[in-house]
């Protein structure tokens, strides 16, 4: 393992984690189409999952510099819902699954894009805090993959595309956090001055996306005590993966 | 004379744990400015609760894994039960039966559901409080001022709920030192038996942060997109959450 160009590593894990994706469409594949509930369990997977990344960054981000962290995680805000405005992509719903106008289609993929990016610079700043960090967030972004890619595949499908061709679109709305795991990776490391600022960039992008985008839905998909649930579920996930252990 | 000291020791444990109870009714104060109770007003104070709540209990998991990860996630896992169950009793109720002050019906239910998460949290608390005043009350006076301060966004949490359906901006104080009374009494027990609480802490931390974060996926946020937009509420909530971790690390 240490042998291993520490850049290839994180690479290699964070295309494990955009990978996964892939396995979104198996539910699809062996159910068929599936009900509206069962799209919201699996957005509230994908949102306490989120929750869960946030809270193991909190638990780092101000050990490393308090204000830094704290105007980074405003900053993130802010980026989120610029692009996001910019991008016309706020409040864009993925429940819409009999939508068919072409510009519903390229928003929801320019969407699942976007937040697959903000997760990649949470897993290059967890690969920079330490190896084993790294892996149990890159980890737990490769199980939010999942849900998230069932929803990308129930709004494809509605629209005839097969689902070896949505897989693919899956993973590839998924490249974009390779990307930015490596970029971030390089960036912060030869500057390691930004590592709070970064840490706290990707706190506030990933809980502001999480409560504006994932869960506002997910509450009108199935009941509110079912999502707390299934969402509290995921977020204990996180923290039973190791995420929030002091620092050493 | 040894006696009279542990005496005194623990009288001044009880006092400064009260002193703190009483700065949770500060939170009201913010509300006196604000003067007319719209939809708006309702959805960002519902967001700011959920920002505190959510903050605080990621301040409480912190502080639990520390202790034990486990115990805390078994604790969480028995916050949300708790909180279930107490759903289920409420629910038991006629809706016109529930009342809250001059409030009936939905909004009482969750006016008490908040009043009983925000209550029970404070065991823990004055469990927290208890321990580490255990040390010896040399820096008490430091972790008494650390934790009123602390307790101040929870009034803000508890009058944020309580102020939009009515309840005046006293009363709302009132409610939020009620709140915060089992502080002061756990507090004495876990000071006086610190090594038999010790065990029980990582569990009360976790159990505080399941009940809280419970509440607000349940009932608050889901309120606050009710009545407001989505991309403001959450901007709200996601800032509100961000101050709560800054001001929990400054402490």
């Amino acid at each position: 393992m240490s042998s291993l160009d520490p850049i290839l590593i994180v690479l290699l894990y964070a295309s494990l984690a955009a990978l996964a994706a892939a396995l979104g469409v198996v539910p699809h594949a062996v159910a068929g189409r599936l009900p509206l509930p069962v799209l919201g369990w699996s957005n509230a997977l994908a949102s306490g999952l989120m929750l869960g990344v946030a809270y193991s960054l909190f638990a780092v981000e101000f050990s490393a510099g308090l204000f830094g962290g704290a105007a980074g995680a405003l900053l993130g805000v802010l980026f989120v819902r610029l692009v996001h405005a910019g991008t016309g992509t706020t409040d864009l719903d993925l429940n819409q699954l009999d939508e068919l106008d072409p510009a519903y289609g390229y928003q929801v993929v320019l969407v699942n894009t976007l937040h697959s990016a903000y997760e990649g610079v949470a897993i290059g700043v967890a690969m920079l805090v330490s190896l084993s960090f790294g892996i149990s967030m890159a980890a737990a972004l490769a199980i939010h993959n999942i849900p998230e890619a069932m929803i990308l595949t129930a709004i494809v499908a509605g629209r005839g595309v097969s689902l070896s061709h949505a897989a693919a679109l899956a993973v590839a709305t998924n490249v974009s956090q390779v990307l930015l795991a490596i970029v971030t990776f390089a960036v912060v490391g030869a500057l390691p001055v930004l590592l709070p600022w970064v840490v706290g960039f990707a706190v506030g992008a990933l809980i502001y996306l999480t409560l504006a985008e994932l869960l506002p839905e997910s509450y009108r998909e199935a009941g509110h005590t079912s999502i707390a649930l299934v969402t509290l579920i995921a977020m204990g996930i996180v923290v039973a993966l190791g995420g929030g252990a002091p620092i050493q | 004379m040894i006696e009279t000291l542990a005496a005194n020791e623990t009288l001044l444990v009880f006092l400064y744990a009260l002193a703190t109870a009483l700065a949770t009714g500060l939170g009201a104060l913010p509300f006196l400015f604000v003067r007319n109770v719209s939809d708006r007003f309702v959805a960002y104070s519902h967001a700011i609760a959920a920002g505190l709540m959510l903050g605080a209990s990621f301040g409480l998991v912190s502080e639990g894994t520390v202790h034990g990860r486990l115990e805390t996630l078994g604790g969480a896992l028995l916050g949300v039960l708790f909180i279930l169950g107490t759903q289920r009793f409420l629910a038991g109720y006629d809706e016109e039966e529930l009342m809250f002050g001059a409030v009936r019906g939905e909004s009482a239910r969750r006016m008490m559901l908040m009043m009983i998460v925000m209550t029970v949290h404070s065991f823990s608390e004055g469990v927290a409080v208890g321990v580490s005043f255990g040390g010896g009350v040399t820096l008490a006076a430091v972790i008494t001022i650390a934790i009123a301060v602390h307790n101040v966004p929870e009034g803000i949490a508890i009058t944020a709920v309580l102020r939009p359906r009515g309840v005046s901006v006293p009363r709302c104080a009132g409610w939020s030192v009620v709140s915060s009374l089992p502080q002061p009494l756990m507090a004495v027990p876990a000071f006086l038996f610190v090594e038999a609480f010790r065990p029980a802490l990582p569990w009360g931390l976790g159990f505080a942060a399941g009940a809280m974060i419970f509440m607000v996926l349940v009932e608050l946020l889901p309120e606050a997109f009710l009545e407001g937009r989505r991309a403001p509420v959450a901007m709200v909530a996601t800032l509100t959450l961000v101050g709560m971790m800054l001001f929990q690390r400054m402490l």
